[in-house]
């Protein structure tokens, strides 16, 4: 994490602003049953490759705004061992969306990759 | 232990090594929030919390051998600085119109003359929880008193036994889960926050450890102070708002009742064989009487709300996370 810098932060951020909205209706979508926000911290966690893409922190306002528009419901139970957790599961609404925003994320991908893969064949000739 | 050894390098920025508990960077966050909307704080907080316990939890669990200071700014270092996390929080806060309108909403009612405030109370849904807890407080204390005093009863009398201690701990118990429960309910309905309910115990306590600390924990006792004292002032709020409201429904039904239905037996008293009522022209103000006696019971309840909400605060939840 040390070798990033100030510019690599600020895209990591932007791209990040979408992204994690996506993972979390994803990582939501597979749960069988609700999850609290550790645990969902967690699952991306352990996902995650060599960069740490999302500060765990910034996870729960995501989840907040996303339940806000109706994409996550949540109930609040309390805990055995600490304060009371909030269990997120994805609504109906939160499914049909995340269907749209996977092909979006698709259509990105191949976008994203072709453009590189032209400028690099660029460099080339 | 990989990331141990990262934690104990010298990578951690400036702000979290100040930041030696999970309270000290709640109320760090806390300040990064500050003029941010109340609610848009209290999730952050209440967010924050949540996972900082269980993260705290889990690597003590995972490394035994693991300092407190070191389990903790591991995992702040993973949840980010409280600069980050309040930048996320104002991001959706900017997205979340209704807080922001209601803030403003707020501000014009200052602005706006005595009547109009008078009566705004019937828009107040503070106003109308604390009418509610008024009612159910009296079901609620009831019930409270109840357990505390039979519980403390058996349990103080089963103690010479060896039966008796298990039981006293179990009763303990319950009484934070009975505030637990209260607290629940006051924040619903009172509107006042309360924080860190139950207080986390460390796992790697023995049984009588925790039996020790929560016989010695203030808050235990003055939980069940306030679950035996609930039963007086249920009856108080209860009759109270009973009566209140009573005398408004009286005004307000009155003309109905003695002059469209003309149910004089009802509406009169009978002294020694004579009726007597008031006047049908009288009857057509006590309307407005008890309109006014209904807004002006709005506002005593909301009064009593306020005031019972800071009781129970101040009883049921541990001195040092009040904040």
């Amino acid at each position: 994490m040390d070798d990033i810098n100030a510019a690599d932060k600020k895209f990591l951020k932007e791209l990040n602003a979408g992204i994690a909205s996506l993972v979390l209706l994803g990582v939501l979508d597979r749960a069988r049953e609700p999850i609290y926000g550790y645990r969902i911290a967690k699952i991306v966690e352990a996902n995650k490759q060599d960069i740490s893409m999302i500060k765990q922190g910034a996870l729960y306002p995501v989840l907040r705004s996303l339940e806000n528009n109706g994409l996550l419901q949540s109930k609040v139970e309390p805990s055995v061992s600490g304060p009371p957790r909030r269990y997120y599961s994805i609504t109906d609404l939160g499914r049909q969306t995340l269907k749209r925003w996977m092909q979006i994320w698709g259509q990105t991908i191949t976008f994203v990759n072709s453009t590189l893969g032209e400028v690099g064949s660029d460099d080339k000739y | 232990m990989r990331q141990r050894q990262r934690y104990d390098g010298f990578c951690i920025q400036g702000v979290l090594s100040m930041i030696k508990t999970i309270k000290e960077y709640l109320h760090q966050l806390r300040k990064e929030l500050r003029g941010s909307d109340s609610a848009i704080v209290q999730d952050a907080l209440s967010d924050a919390e949540e996972h900082l316990r269980d993260a705290y939890n889990n690597a003590i669990t995972i490394y035994p051998s693991i300092s407190d200071a070191d389990a903790i700014m591991q995992v702040i270092e993973e949840y980010g600085t409280p600069e980050e996390v309040a930048a996320g929080y104002r991001d959706i806060e900017v997205r979340t119109s209704p807080a922001l309108a209601q803030r403003v909403k707020r501000y014009e009612e200052k602005k706006r003359s005595s009547w109009p405030r008078f009566f705004g109370v019937w828009a107040d849904s503070g106003a109308w929880g604390s009418v509610i807890y008024m009612i159910l407080s009296l079901a609620t204390g009831i019930a409270y008193f109840t357990w505390a005093v039979t519980g403390l009863s058996v349990s103080a009398g089963l103690l010479v036994l060896i039966i008796g201690l298990p039981l006293f701990a179990l009763f303990l118990l319950s009484i934070r889960g009975l505030a637990l429960i209260e607290g629940r309910i006051v924040e619903g309905l009172l509107g006042v926050r309360m924080p860190n309910r139950p207080a986390f115990t460390d796992k790697r306590q023995g049984w009588w450890d925790r039996f020790k600390s929560i016989f010695t924990d203030g808050h235990t006792w003055s939980s069940m102070l306030y679950m035996i004292m609930h039963l007086p002032m249920g009856i108080f709020y209860f009759t109270l708002i009973i009566t209140l409201i009573g005398v408004s429904l009286w005004g307000v039904a009155l003309p109905i009742l003695q002059v469209l239905l003309n149910l004089n037996e009802v509406t009169g008293i009978r002294v020694h064989g004579i009726l007597y009522q008031l006047p049908d022209w009288v009857t057509f103000i006590t309307p407005v009487i008890g309109f006014l006696v209904f807004t002006a019971t709005m506002h005593v309840a909301k009064r009593i709300g306020c005031w019972h909400g800071s009781v129970a605060k101040s009883m049921l939840v541990r001195r040092d996370s009040q904040g």
